[in-house]
């Protein structure tokens, strides 16, 4: 050994020592976690191995097939797969799980949140970067089941049934997608370990691309677990009046100029139910709020003025 | 590029008109507008939705040149919102793209001794000393 190569293997022992010395961060704030239950595996998830670049339709066939959407990684990969970049985008893994009729919820950051929704019995999603920041190997698995005693994690990944992680890895690989993962669930059906906020970005872009009696169903229990979020309260209103259901949304759009009494877009979208209903009086008071709210909106603004047109046009209409 | 700034003038044109068109339905403020409004200042949201309609030609144009099968192309960019396809048209080139297990050749024995400390796992044989 060349005096130059044994100082290079020193330096690579003491940096060895230095970085194992230190534990992925979030890892010991879930080992010392009492509320999670110490074990859980989803051993019935179903397992969709995967071929060459194809670990986000693989992946994605998991999740969906776990809740009963049977599809297959075939079908999915002219939905999400990309030829030149060989992989799937993460934007597009979200959109496809709708296109199958699943709400897809991304969840909070943290490896706590993700090992509460394996306990409630939901597989996550997750984007590891299995390789270096500067020499990435991105990777889509699905986190089935955990260990907190024995640390360790285990996933449907690749060709792997039940690849075992221990959870300090699998906190630095997955870091390294800013912890990027997601739940998919049946319309109607919400994770545990989601905030209003990512719960209405995930239920507006189902509201795109579903029948609105599927959306509205959608809807339901996230307002009722979050019973004051303006853009859910709308959602609800606008999927139950496109599905004809004037009553529930009249009670949505109220509840919403309820507690958001500054909302242009609520007094707006409740005059035309109210109108639809020959209210006028009371649809013409909630137009005009809402004019005024609109104040220097102009996109808006010409919407509400659509309203109040016709609201006039019902009150005296041209015989 | 005249094509693309031929375009942009008829998505400008059409969003200005929309308000004129006499539609059936009544004047809903759509969930997807109250969302986007709660984090966007209100006077943006033409110039939003202008760049959204971009956005999605973006996308079309660029998962076709990318080698997806233009059949495919229309049903994508639709599921997405427009605040996905803003972020899309913006990321295709540099998002992470899932989906590779390689990458290892060249520096096989640096990623051997990461997988071995932990810091990685390309390997399925390595037992991480954590």
């Amino acid at each position: 050994m060349s005096h130059q190569s044994r100082i290079l293997a020193f330096a690579f022992l003491f940096a060895a020592a230095l970085l194992s010395g230190c534990a992925a961060q979030g890892v010991r704030e879930v080992t010392q976690n009492t509320q999670l239950p110490r074990q859980h595996e989803l051993t019935a998830t179903p397992f969709f191995p995967q071929e060459l670049y194809q670990c986000g339709p693989a992946a994605l066939a998991t999740s969906l097939n776990a809740i009963d959407i049977k599809v297959t990684p075939d079908q999915l990969t002219p939905e999400v797969y990309i030829p030149s970049r060989q992989g799937s985008l993460q934007i597009e893994m979200l959109a496809a799980a709708r296109r199958h009729g699943a709400v897809a919820f991304v969840i909070p950051p943290r490896l706590q949140a993700l090992l509460e929704e394996i306990a409630a019995g939901n597989p996550v999603l997750v984007m590891q970067n299995l390789g270096l920041s500067f020499a990435p190997s991105w990777h889509y698995a699905v986190a089935i089941g955990y260990d907190l005693d024995k640390e360790k994690l285990w996933l449907r990944s690749a060709t792997f049934e039940r690849f075992e992680m221990t959870l300090s890895t699998f906190e630095r690989t997955w870091a390294r997608s800013q912890h990027w993962a997601f739940v998919v669930k049946r319309p109607g059906e919400l994770p545990v370990s989601i905030d209003a906020d990512s719960a209405a970005r995930a239920l507006v872009g189902f509201e795109k691309s579903s029948p609105p009696n599927v959306a509205q169903q959608a809807y339901l229990p996230a307002v009722a677990r979050w019973p004051v979020n303006l853009v859910l309260l709308m959602g609800l209103g606008n999927t139950a009046y496109r599905n004809h259901d004037l009553a529930t949304a009249k009670q949505a759009f109220e509840q919403a100029t309820q507690h958001h009494p500054r909302s242009a877009a609520a007094h707006n979208n409740l005059a035309s139910i109210l109108m639809e209903q020959g209210a006028l009086t009371l649809a013409r008071q909630h137009a005009e709020q809402a004019l005024q709210l609109a104040a220097d909106d102009a996109n808006l603004k010409k919407q509400v003025q659509q309203t109040l047109d016709e609201i006039a046009a019902k009150a005296s209409p041209r015989q | 590029m005249i094509i693309k700034r031929l375009f942009s003038l008829f998505v400008a044109t059409s969003i200005l008109f929309t308000g004129s068109i006499q539609i059936a339905q009544a004047a809903m403020v759509s969930s997807e507008q109250v969302a986007q409004s709660a984090g966007i200042a209100n006077a943006e949201q033409d110039r939003q939705r202008i760049y959204a309609a971009l956005s999605r030609e973006d996308v079309r144009s660029e998962l076709v040149k990318r080698g997806v099968d233009p059949m495919q192309v229309e049903q994508r960019v639709a599921a997405l919102t427009d605040e996905e396809a803003s972020a899309m048209a913006s990321q295709i080139e540099n998002a992470p793209a899932g989906g590779i297990i390689g990458a290892i050749v060249l520096i096989f024995l640096v990623l051997l001794l990461t997988d071995i400390l932990g810091f990685t796992k390309i390997f399925p044989f390595t037992r991480s000393v954590r």
